[in-house]
């Protein structure tokens, strides 16, 4: 609570995976999810924008919402928001894909 | 004679065995007793501790430099026995880490410090029952340190220090405490007479209440 | 003269006037300085340091735009554990503890950890927490990590095949000892490349390496070749690598990782071995002193992670807990001192994480 983004809150969950993934430190991968959002640094850390802006991009809400995106639906959406890749969506897309 | 104090200094703090046993030989050429040759390579455990504690020198290095005296003990023996002036342990301490807890690198760090400085250690390892303590205290130890790296087993360095009491030994052994979540407050309250912070600071008031 | 209301490591309320919180602040520093020959803190970050310290507000926090990523580690045994890892002990399921974490808990990362949370005990269990890690990751959102210890304890007798140095240098055996600790090493490090790799073919985001080097210099070693081999197996996969203290005890004194003796190095030496080994971003830990003051205790934490974070070029998301960053030494550690700790950790010593 003192010093902490928020999680899926705020904007958390994408600025942990642009520090994991692209080894960004924390201005760079605020400034990175930030202009994928069309937002600021200050912005993606702000409860009041980011409910309602993750309820329209369908990533995640942290309250119950019916018909709200969880888990893989959710991610599938951040990682084509954020440009980037994550694990568990590459492996349910293997498992689903045609043969 | 200074210079050879120096050289068996540096030669302890070099913890070489080989250099050491040179340094000893050299001194008592040069006519030093075997007291002043172990005094001078006591001061250079000390500062080996210190470098120790500041993260310049590590166990193996302590030990080594401690295989160094213990062999240069040997030499020195005989001369000792015939002066009247053999040096005793200073006191004999059973070590362990209590009950219900595994955690012993800590404690084990702090039992070797201890038996660098001449402690007569008894370690008893981890997981250590109550009774075994008290078992090795009846047995002639004077000293007990336990250490607990759990909130849910430093319980257990009162319950030793309650079993001491009513048993009428309590004033016969100095109780020393540590691990992670000990803290002097806690000592005080249980009623231990040393805390240590760390092996270095435990070894330092172990040695100063023995002297 | 006005006093101040603070702490001390053992948790316990003083109060300290501005003088003597300074001046805590100033040895605090030097005693790091003096370990690990940091840079020295500026004027100017010992008055923020102070003013936080001194706040008259029970809770501070960083100002807006400040935020940074908190990294859960220890999975849901922050519920289930007891006290002795600050649990709650409340048996609450795997999955209900992750969605808590996201959905009640703002944590911007959580992981999946099993009740001894050691990297060994892990093999034979591997199956269950391969499926467990699949059914949440159906459902989590945050980034969601297996998290373990290295804890190369359990390779030493009584509880492993190797023999225990701590029993071994007291006998004086210290080439057997120091031979003990590097088939440790090597042990751990195969334990990793069977154990982690499964668990990201599983969905893991990646791998949490929580409280590296708890056994010594060798456990540093052996995580960092098991790190070097997860990155080659799982070249995306995310890896935390997280320390247990501010200095690496050299228990065998002399191993080495890229030809650098891991003993006795310090935060931003120790960021530089996991930035090798392949880690996205590193833990760094300073232990709390219990006899000393919180001022003493976080100016310590604060140079220690500054200088770690200067040299870093990967994020550093620092320890904070019971007994590290700062934070004092007891199990409901103070709210006042935690949220000064992380103040200063973030707006001084500029962290990217916690």
């Amino acid at each position: 609570m003192a010093s902490g983004m928020g999680g899926i809150r705020t904007a958390g969950d994408m600025v942990a995976r642009m520090e994991f993934s692209k080894n960004m430190k924390i201005g760079k991968a605020k400034e990175y999810v930030a202009k994928k959002l069309g937002l600021s640094s200050l912005e993606i850390a702000d409860e009041h924008i980011m409910r309602e802006l993750r309820d329209d991009l369908k990533i995640g809400v942290v309250t119950g919402v019916p018909n709200a995106p969880r888990g893989i639906a959710a991610k599938m959406n951040i990682e084509r928001l954020i440009d980037t890749k994550i694990n568990s969506c590459e492996i349910f897309r293997e498992v689903t894909k045609k043969r | 004679m200074a210079d050879n104090k120096k050289a068996l200094y540096d030669a302890v703090i070099a913890y070489k065995v080989p250099g050491i046993q040179e340094a000893v030989a050299n001194a008592q050429k040069a006519g030093m007793s075997a007291g002043e040759i172990i005094d001078a390579m006591g001061d250079g455990m000390t500062e080996v501790g210190i470098l120790f504690e500041r993260g310049k020198l590590f166990l193996p290095h302590v030990l080594s430099a401690a295989q160094g005296m213990k062999n240069a003990m040997v030499t020195l023996g005989p001369e000792l026995l015939a002066s009247g002036d053999a040096s005793t342990k200073r006191a004999s301490v059973v070590m362990g880490t209590v009950e219900g807890d595994v955690h012993d690198i800590g404690k084990s760090i702090c039992s070797t410090m201890l038996q660098c400085a001449g402690f007569d250690v008894h370690d008893l390892g981890r997981d250590v029952l109550k009774a075994a303590f008290i078992k090795e205290i009846k047995e002639g130890c004077t000293m007990c340190g336990m250490s607990a790296l759990m909130t849910t087993t430093m319980t257990v360095q009162r319950d030793v220090i309650e079993i001491l009491k009513t048993e009428g030994m309590r004033k016969k052994v100095i109780v020393m405490v540590g691990g992670a979540p000990v803290t002097q407050a806690y000592a005080d309250k249980i009623g231990a007479d040393i805390y240590g912070e760390n092996a270095s600071e435990t070894t330092q008031k172990a040695k100063a209440i023995t002297n | 003269m006005s006093k101040f209301y603070t702490r001390m490591g053992d948790g316990k309320r003083v109060m300290l006037t501005k003088e003597q919180i300074v001046n805590d602040i100033q040895a605090g520093f030097a005693d790091a300085a003096d370990m690990a020959g940091v840079a020295d803190l500026t004027a100017n970050e010992i008055e923020q340091l102070f003013e936080i310290i001194s706040d008259k507000n029970r809770i501070v926090g960083v100002e807006p735009g400040n935020e940074v990523v908190v990294s859960y580690d220890i999975g849901q045994l922050d519920f289930t554990g007891d006290n002795g890892n600050s649990g709650n002990g409340i048996d609450v399921g795997r999955r209900e503890s992750a969605l808590l974490h996201e959905r009640a808990l703002g944590a911007d990362t959580f992981e999946l950890a099993h009740a001894d949370y050691s990297i060994k005990p892990v093999k034979p269990i591997i199956a269950n927490e391969m499926q467990t890690m699949e059914e949440i990751q159906s459902e989590i959102i945050i980034p969601y990590f297996y998290g373990a210890m290295p804890n190369s304890g359990l390779y030493y007798a009584p509880d492993g095949p190797y023999g225990n140095p701590a029993d071994l240098m007291r006998e004086f055996k210290i080439e057997e000892a120091m031979q003990a600790a590097e088939l440790t090493a090597d042990h751990l490090a195969r334990d990793i490349e069977y154990v982690a790799p499964k668990l990201v073919s599983a969905g893991a985001d990646g791998f949490n390496f929580d409280t590296t080097a708890s056994a010594g210099d060798a456990d540093f070693v052996g995580t960092l070749k098991g790190v070097e081999a997860l990155r080659k197996e799982c070249p995306n996969t995310y890896i935390l690598l997280g320390m247990a203290g501010e200095s690496v005890m050299g228990i065998h004194g002399s191993i080495e990782y890229k030809g650098k003796v891991v003993a006795g190095t310090y935060p931003h030496q120790q960021v530089k071995l996991a930035e090798q080994a392949g880690a996205n971003v590193f833990g760094p830990v300073v232990n709390t002193n219990t006899s000393k003051s919180l001022a003493w205790n976080l100016a310590r934490s604060v140079a220690f992670v500054k200088e770690c974070v200067k040299v870093a070029n990967i994020p550093c998301h620092v320890n904070m807990g019971m007994g590290v960053g700062g934070i004092p030494m007891w199990e409901t550690a103070p709210n006042d001192a935690v949220t000064r700790c992380n103040k200063a950790m973030v707006e001084i010593a500029k962290v990217d994480g916690v």
